[in-house]
């Protein structure tokens, strides 16, 4: 009776009785993670803070014409959406939500063991700052038309 | 015999957030970004209307109009609530902050961030709530 | 229950379903229905041991201390991973379903493989690392660690951790990846990482700042709610995430 057999038999029975440093890369550094988990929480504290309120008006009340009518009219919302405050709005309910989104989902189809990570990472990530920059460019075209 | 060779291992099934009420909270939880990116998607054709001139706006504010439309903003309004609820009480167990030495209560902090959510709702009425 | 007072003349019986796993009989878990007689100070535990004592002599399940302080009773009661000695049948109506932890390989019944944990566990250096130890005792001399209690404070709640596992049992993190540190391996790595005598919170950062430390955790939260002893392993692994977030600004502007 061997205590420690050499070869494991095909039980799943990952990560046990592995050599301290499998290939070297033991202490392989997540340098990226913290930015991803930066942008998560910055966001978060955007969409519980901000969207709420920014929901509630441009999603439900503008649409219902609840507002008053010129409240959000074409001149309104375009001088202050292409303006240095403009830019903030966008980054606060745009940018900073969709990084939040991201890293939920891509976390989400880990959770329900959808895809790879590294790839769910990438298409997640990737998308998130494709849409904050078109957001900002729309914005920053906008300022110089 | 190998020690390990008569051990049994269930793997988690990709259902295993559905075997009790609590994990089902935690995907409600994460599921709020769902909503959330819908209404985004609808910010930013609206962001683009903007560019485009007045009447692109006009049609813009009737697609948001658009019951389905609606409806999903209106989820998207009561996840972002759900979201705050949820994330709200998770600062103070992340970064307990510490005035003078003495931890600052928990409920403080969580109501200290409803009230910046009431703030900005605030600010909005004041900016919108008149022509 | 709530206003009843609870004596041992409240005589009942319950019924306990144990999830049986004898490899060398049958390598297919089964279930095993017993009924057994139980007042209101019945803990799980003595449930356990009436069974074996008086029912069925094969069934298999560690247990020391009865007092929820050795950890080694943990199990699985209707999916919720509790220490059987902390669990009382009052508090349960209807079928009772025992489990062994769930996340571990399981060795037989209810006794769970427990290495991976204990490898987790060493891998985070859970003990005071110090560069400039203390001096052999010198009366003449006294040199002792010193602590305040404000700095005793600040970790004295995640130092409160058993080791039984629960926490592990709770986190599908780390049942979906078993490379993941953990909530008990992190919030011990914290709680040292906190401690005022403690030099070795680089050496931990290393460990924590990878996947598999505390970039996996997604703050479900159910590590902190089965936690015999509140230890709050969730906020332990996320204010990990604020010191890997410094540590790796440091490392970069340091080259």
């Amino acid at each position: 009776m061997s205590k420690q057999a050499m070869n494991k038999p095909a039980m799943n029975k990952p990560a046990m009785n592995k050599p301290d440093n499998p290939q070297g890369t033991t202490h392989k550094q997540a340098f990226d993670e913290p930015l991803w988990w930066g942008l998560f929480s910055a966001g978060g504290v955007c969409f519980a803070v901000f969207l709420p309120a920014v929901i509630l008006f441009v999603g439900v009340l503008l649409p219902l014409g609840l507002l008053p009518a010129e409240a959000l009219s074409y001149q309104r919302a375009s001088a202050w959406l292409f303006s240095v405050p403009g830019v903030l709005f966008a980054g606060a309910v745009v940018c900073l939500p969709l990084f939040h989104a991201a890293h939920r989902l891509r976390h989400g189809l880990f959770d329900i063991r959808v895809g790879s990570d590294t790839v769910n990472k990438k298409v997640m990530y990737g998308a998130a700052a494709l849409l904050s920059v078109l957001a900002l460019g729309v914005v920053l075209a906008g300022m110089l038309s | 015999m190998d020690k390990s060779s008569s051990q049994r291992f269930d793997p988690l099934t990709r259902t295993w957030w559905l075997k009790h009420r609590f994990f089902k909270l935690y995907m409600v939880r994460e599921a709020t970004v769902l909503p959330l990116v819908f209404f985004i998607l609808c910010l930013l054709a609206g962001f683009v209307s903007l560019l485009q001139g007045a009447d692109s706006w006009q049609g813009w504010v009737a697609f948001m109009g658009s019951p389905i439309v609606l409806a999903l903003n209106l989820l998207a309004l009561a996840a972002s609530l759900f979201h705050a609820a949820t994330f709200f009480v998770l600062f103070p167990r992340v970064m307990p902050l510490r005035i003078a030495g003495h931890r600052l209560p928990d409920n403080m902090i969580v109501a200290g961030q409803w009230a910046g959510v009431l703030a900005v709702a605030l600010l909005f009425f004041w900016l919108l709530g008149r022509a | 229950m709530s206003g009843d007072k609870i004596g041992t003349d409240n005589l009942n019986t319950k019924l306990i379903s144990v999830k049986r796993y004898l490899p060398d009989r049958s390598t297919e878990p089964y279930w095993q229905s017993f009924e057994l007689p139980v007042d209101d100070s019945t803990s799980l535990l003595d449930a356990l041991n009436h069974i074996k004592e008086q029912l069925d002599s094969t069934l298999s399940y560690r247990w020391s201390c009865r007092m929820a302080i050795c950890g080694s009773c943990g199990v699985m009661v209707n999916g919720i991973p509790k220490l059987g000695c902390k669990t009382f049948l009052r508090d349960y109506d209807g079928e009772i379903r025992i489990e062994p932890l769930a996340h571990f390989p399981v060795q037989r019944d209810l006794v769970v493989d427990m290495e991976i944990f204990l490898e987790h566990l060493a891998a985070v250096k859970p003990y005071l690392i110090d560069d400039n130890p203390v001096k052999p005792f010198d009366p003449a001399a006294p040199q002792t660690y010193q602590q305040s209690p404000a700095q005793l404070a600040r970790y004295k709640q995640f130092a409160n951790c058993i080791n039984c596992g629960l926490c592990y049992s709770a986190c599908p993190q780390f049942g979906l990846n078993p490379e993941f540190r953990g909530p008990a391996a992190i919030a011990l790595a914290h709680r040292y990482n906190l401690d005022s005598r403690d030099h070795g919170k680089k050496q931990r950062m290393a460990e924590l700042n990878r996947h598999e430390g505390v970039w996996s955790c997604t703050f479900v939260g159910f590590c902190s709610k089965v936690c015999p002893k509140h230890v709050d392993p969730a906020a332990a692994v996320n204010q990990g995430k604020v010191e890997a977030a410094k540590h790796t600004l440091i490392a970069l502007f340091k080259g």
